[in-house]
């Protein structure tokens, strides 16, 4: 009996060791050849089947977009830093702490609305099918997140809200 | 007279092909055989050996699995369980691998045109 176990479990463990080389260095590969280091459009024209035209289009609109929304960024982190000496040791929310809190939302909602702008435009450099697809996915994979994190916390107070 | 008897066992106990019916030959040649004695607790270990057999049959290896070893210890079958082991781990390894590629393509171009502030 513990002879034939021992040959049983050899067997399987041999064969789990052939298919999971065979898993690792075909996943490898496959990441090697598929990745593209030097370029952030390469998800773009291999998810939504852009030809070249495409994407130099696009290509054009990205690479216009990216000075505005790094500069976007940099008026933000300024704020979140103004932010961080204003709450000093303060365990109050004083007046210049909402203010830069006030302050930093604005700069939020203005570089989220540029960026939706510029995904806006970026669907129409699109043909129609792949462009709506592409506005969807954007909108979910970014404002998305805050509406998901609102819908939990709103679940989550009202089962609160409930139990109390 | 009694040369004719000998001589007519003679002929009969250096014939090749002795004749079965030979009464007189058969009474001799069973006497002559040896009584071996039996080994010391012969009679214990035959016991023993029997007993041994029938717990093997019920407590031991499975007749299954000792079919499935041998099913799957040959060559051919064995060569072939390898090659699809082989050809399934690269399939899966390989959409496993595109689908991280595109997950790692995906972040990013997320990265360039929404930085994680903005989300």
């Amino acid at each position: 009996m513990r002879r034939s176990l021992f040959i049983l479990m050899g067997a399987l463990a041999v064969g789990a060791v052939v298919f999971g080389g065979s898993f690792w260095i075909a996943r490898q590969c496959c990441v090697k050849q598929m990745a593209a280091p030097n370029d952030d459009l390469g998800w773009l024209q291999s998810e939504f089947h852009l030809n070249d035209a495409e994407l130099a289009r696009v290509r054009q609109l990205h690479e216009g977009y990216l000075p505005k929304c790094g500069e976007m960024c940099a008026r933000i982190a300024a704020k979140k830093s103004e932010l961080e000496s204003a709450r000093g040791q303060s365990t109050n929310v004083t007046p210049a702490v909402a203010q830069a809190l006030k302050e930093i939302s604005e700069l939020r909602t203005q570089c989220q609305a540029q960026m939706l702008q510029h995904f806006l435009e970026v669907s129409q450099a699109m043909p129609p099918e792949q462009g709506r697809r592409y506005l969807a996915e954007m909108q979910r994979l970014t404002l998305g997140t805050h509406e998901q994190i609102e819908q939990s916390m709103s679940d989550h107070a009202g089962h609160e809200h409930h139990q109390h | 007279m009694a040369a004719d008897k000998n001589s007519a066992a003679f002929d009969s106990m250096t014939n090749n092909h002795p004749n079965p019916d030979d009464a007189k030959l058969s009474s001799l040649l069973r006497e002559s055989r040896v009584a071996l004695p039996l080994p010391p607790r012969f009679q214990d270990n035959v016991w023993r050996r029997v007993a041994d057999t029938e717990a093997g049959k019920t407590a031991g290896s499975p007749g299954w699995l000792e079919a499935a070893i041998a099913f799957v210890l040959r060559p051919r079958f064995a060569l072939a369980a390898v090659a699809a082991l082989v050809v399934a781990g690269a399939v899966i390894g390989v959409h496993d691998g595109s689908q991280l590629a595109r997950h790692d393509a995906q972040t990013r171009y997320l990265a360039s045109v929404a930085p994680n502030s903005l989300r």
